[in-house]
């Protein structure tokens, strides 16, 4: 298994600069470049073409990118990510800041939709044609199509005007810091959001995954040596259905760093997501280089996770 | 060892003259595949619904546009926050837009965007994915390197700095953001395919047969990679949909006075407490198409799949 | 005097008795009658063999033995007894005392037969433990003790792995181990070799005898394999479109065969040794389900097919404990009303003979 793992992190690393090349290259292409609002009529060009100096925008891009991605990595430096144009922050402090929200946000969406996904999904799939399961099996079609603002936004309108149960928007209440119950009293609507469409998803993967196991020949071989249904169905057929299921968990990973741009921004939730979507607008470039960099090798963690999560808990897969 | 000789008639001639074929009461009535398609499509009610209900969206968001013309657009400050009419049903917005016209006009554009995008995605998809599954080797791998990159990305991510950085607001920069970031998964897909029915029989008896490469790749592999390659773009199409939706929301794609239900969702989000109906119409429309588009999708995915299991 | 409940010669007893089973497929394009009134009967300790084309009822009559029939199929009237015991009388829990206790069902594709997940062991000491309250030290060891039966080297080892790392055969003997590790009364073994390569199929009978002697255990042996029918069986039951055309000892269906199905399936083997220019093969298909014809449902291939056979054939004696559906006589002549004779007076004629029978 480990000479599993070397080989596939030695074959993520060209795809690793692959990205950071593709994204380099996006930012580049774009017009303008990060001095732009600087060029009003007021500002002499001997002092733009300074600044364009000080940046080290003049350098031949192979320059710029080789040194850019060197730093890259040196995660120990403080600058190593650069500085925000927007706030002169430095980049790494500001992403290392919102990355526990983001986690804290998108982690407690993911227990809660494996906590109601999976039952819900089992019963679909074991009840199967009966009204309870078309009636699963359309809630979950319907919940897997709404896109995730409108739920966001409707779940918002609900939960914090209808109800005025909770809070509209931010982490925590102004002149609360930390405190557990304030925060999670904040996360219940943008994880109601996020949880919502997770589990419509993952609850129609579950049952598709039981449906194809328990018509298996090893089933019929369970209940001909005289197990009872319950039996079958929850060690026989709910073992092997879940297999598939377990690689998803890998495939969440990335999300736990990407966050959810839209969700956090509709309920200007203080993550990764918000952080994208302002850093996009102000032409924030240290950020977006940083945060897609970012998102990036998770997404590729994440595969990697879920194949060796799957290497483990089947047993015909030999790495 | 005695046995009768079931091949001689019997003497009495009872069977002389005897037909040896086949009767045809023993043979199951023979069905063409595309036959069998429309029939398992159309036992999927929902999918059937939808179709119904997606094609008189299509009739009415190309037909009122049309008819209007330019009124979505058109202001009239006489109208500001007025009710329900004859004319607009669906009231008037802030800057006296008639909203039932604008929210037509809109559902064109995430239509068009949509369709196109999709088609974009299919194309690029099944090409890239056909040479590499067909080919292999290091042609097979250097594509799939590519694939892997763009895939490594969060799609709307990559969209959303695209469309930032090449033109906020421009219908066609999106539609090829969307274009460029989706063909990846129908490449794989296309590719999948064409990995499995590469050693088929029928695909060794072209080769044999000295069938060129484009004609096999054409003829005879593409057509039965385009059962999931269809399904996977019914189902691209909602999310074309969405994403537009969602860059229009967050001030990225279409920006107003052009409508598209995005935007007029951002703006109904002022509108929460004073009007709140104006976050349902353009809502309950995008959920409307979003679910038409996967019904639709689902149905297509059960009709055209070959390995139905028909209990008998 | 016998009816159609047929009886071989079963010195010791019967052990299972099936009465006019009725098991009926309610699909979309109509009523599939999979098995239609099939009777018969397995001795104690005797081998019955069911031979028949794909499709002509004979594994759905063992699925309905174990009552392990799903929608859309039902088991319409009938009686099944064991021993003493109304199989379709019992309700579910009691029916799974009966299944892998009493009767064990071995199946033809043993790879897809074992669950992948768990060990070759664990799913044996399972079959145990279900039926037997023993401990789990205890289990193991009877585990290990059946697998080395089967014959399977290295049986504490092979214990613990996985149906993926064993060979096809024997993955089968792991599921003859597991079938017979609660000692039943009766096996069903569903096409047990065909998919086996040849070599390893005679090693699998070879043990299915061995067994069958030191267990004393009856066995419903289903094929569409005469060999194998050669080899293992001590009666026959021939099938055809979910109805019994003949039953008797083996001896007498490989020798004496009345029916002409049967006459066209031994006449079909190929032999080693004779030349021939070609394969003798019954004409014509399987008639389909949805539409059967009326009258004889082998008549359309029969080169003996005459007017009467329009009308249902009884299911009668022709020698003693043989039963065969057809018309002829039991010499293999046309009935007395004659091969030439006009529909109506067929028909007539039937009618009588069939009250006859």
């Amino acid at each position: 298994m480990t000479t599993y793992v070397m080989r596939r992190i030695i074959q993520a690393i060209p795809i690793v600069f692959g990205i950071s090349i593709l994204i380099f290259l996006i930012v580049q292409l774009a017009p303008g470049d990060p001095t732009d609002r600087f060029r009003t009529p007021r500002v002499r060009p001997e002092t733009i073409a300074n600044l364009i100096r000080l940046y080290g925008l003049d350098r031949p891009l192979p320059e710029q990118y080789f040194s850019w991605i060197t730093a890259f990595f040196q995660v120990w430096r403080v600058e190593c990510w650069g500085y925000s144009l927007k706030t002169g922050e430095p980049v790494r402090d500001m992403i290392f800041g919102r990355l526990p929200n983001t986690a804290l946000l998108m982690g407690t969406a993911e227990i809660v939709t494996i906590l109601f996904a999976i039952p819900i999904g089992i019963v679909a799939a074991v009840k199967q044609y009966s009204l309870l399961d078309k009636v699963i099996s359309v809630f979950a079609t319907i919940g897997y199509a709404i896109p995730s603002f409108i739920l966001g936004i409707y779940v918002m309108y609900f939960g914090g005007v209808v109800l005025g149960w909770f809070p509209l928007f931010g982490m925590q209440s102004l002149g609360k810091s930390g405190e557990p119950l304030d925060i999670a009293w904040h996360l219940v609507l943008p994880v109601t959001s996020l949880a919502i469409q997770s589990i419509a998803g993952w609850a129609r993967y579950v049952r598709t995954s039981m449906l194809e196991t328990m018509h298996q020949d090893y089933v019929r071989t369970a209940r001909a040596k005289g197990l009872a249904g319950s039996r079958v169905i929850g060690k026989h057929a709910l073992r092997n259905a879940l297999l598939p299921v377990v690689t998803l968990l890998g495939l969440a990973l990335p999300s736990l760093v990407a966050g959810a741009v839209i969700t956090e921004s509709i309920f200007s939730y203080p993550g990764i997501g918000s952080l994208t979507i302002n850093s996009v607008t102000a032409n924030d470039f240290p950020v977006i280089y940083a945060v897609g960099m970012l998102v990036g090798i998770f997404v590729i963690l994440g595969n990697l996770l879920a194949d060796v999560l799957y290497g483990l808990v089947d047993p015909r897969i030999k790495y | 060892m005695e046995r009768a000789d079931l091949t001689t008639p019997l003497a009495s001639g009872a069977l002389a003259g005897a037909p040896a074929e086949i009767d045809e009461v023993d043979l199951v009535p023979v069905r063409t595949y595309w036959q069998m398609v429309r029939e398992r499509f159309m036992q999927h009610r929902l999918a059937v619904m939808s179709l119904v209900i997606l094609a008189v969206l299509i009739v009415f968001s190309i037909a009122v546009p049309a008819l209007t013309g330019d009124a979505y657009r058109r202001s009239n400050l006489a109208y500001v926050d007025a009710g329900p009419s004859l004319t607009a049903p669906l009231g008037y917005n802030e800057i006296g837009q008639n909203q039932s016209v604008a929210l037509m006009k809109a559902t064109q554009n995430s239509l068009i965007i949509g369709f196109v995008s999709v088609l974009i995605i299919g194309s690029i998809g099944s090409l890239v994915g056909s040479i590499a599954g067909y080919a292999g080797g290091w042609v097979d791998n250097l594509l799939m390197r590519a694939v892997d990159v763009v895939l490594s990305l969060p799609f709307f991510f990559l969209i959303l700095i695209i469309v930032a950085f090449f033109g906020v607001g421009d219908v066609r920069v999106i539609i090829i953001a969307i274009g460029i970031t989706g063909w990846t998964v129908a490449a794989r897909l296309v590719r999948a395919e064409f990995l499995r029915i590469r050693e088929a029989d029928y695909v060794q008896a072209a080769r044999a047969l000295g069938v060129g490469h484009r004609r096999i790749i054409v003829r005879h592999m593409l057509p039965s990679a385009m059962a999931p390659l269809v399904v996977a773009c019914a189902l691209g199409v909602a999310d074309a949909i969405i994403t537009e939706a969602a860059l229009s929301y967050l001030g990225f794609g279409i920006a107003r006075p052009e409508p598209s239900l995005g935007n007029m969702l951002n703006n109904a989000r002022e509108y929460f407490y004073a009007n709140p109906e104006r976050i349902f119409y353009p809502g309950i429309l995008l959920i409307l198409l979003v679910l038409c588009a996967s019904f639709l999708g689902d149905g297509l995915r059960d009709a055209l799949d070959p390995r139905q299991k028909v209990k008998a | 005097m016998t009816g159609d409940n047929g009886r071989f010669a079963t010195p010791g007893g019967d052990l299972l008795g099936i009465e006019d089973l009725r098991t009926y497929f309610y699909t979309r394009d109509g009523v599939v009658k999979a098995v239609d009134g099939v009777s018969f009967v397995i001795g104690n300790g005797r081998t019955l063999g069911l031979v028949g084309e794909s499709g002509c009822g004979k594994s759905i009559t063992a699925l309905s033995v174990m009552r392990l029939i799903e929608r859309p199929g039902r088991i319409e009237t009938g009686a099944i007894r064991l021993g003493d015991l109304d199989l379709l009388a019992l309700d579910e829990e009691q029916m799974r005392g009966v299944r892998g206790a009493r009767i064990s069902m071995i199946f033809q594709e043993p790879m897809t037969s074992l669950n992948p997940v768990f060990t070759c062991g664990d799913q044996i000491s399972e079959a145990i433990t279900v039926h037997e309250s023993i401990g789990r030290t205890e289990a193991s060891e009877r585990t290990i003790e059946m697998l080395a039966q089967v014959g399977i080297p290295d049986a504490k080892r092979r214990a613990h792995e996985y149906p993926h790392q064993l060979s096809g055969g024997m993955r089968q003997r792991v599921m003859i181990a597991m079938a017979l590790s609660t000692h039943p009364e009766l096996l069903i073994a569903d096409e047990p070799t065909t998919a086996l390569d040849v070599t390893i199929q005679a090693q699998i009978l070879e043990l299915m005898k061995e067994l069958r002697e030191r267990n004393r255990m009856a066995i419903m042996l289903i094929t569409h394999d005469l060999g194998v029918i050669a080899e293992m069986a001590d009666d026959v039951v021939v099938m055809y479109a979910g109805k019994v055309v003949e039953q008797a000892d083996a001896f007498t269906v490989f020798e004496r065969s009345h029916h002409p199905y049967t006459r066209g399936l031994l006449a079909s083997i190929p032999r080693l040794g004779v030349k021939r220019e070609r394969l003798e093969v019954i004409r014509g298909v399987v008639p389909n389900p949805l539409n059967l014809p009326a009258g004889c449902l082998f008549k359309r291939r029969c080169a003996y097919a005459m007017a009467i056979c329009d009308n249902p054939p009884p299911f009668r004696e022709v020698a003693d404990g043989h039963l065969s559906r057809c018309w002829l006589t039991p010499a293999g002549e046309p009935p007395s009303v004659g091969a030439e004779a006009d529909p109506e007076t067929a028909a007539a004629a039937a009618a009588e003979l069939s009250m006859e029978a």
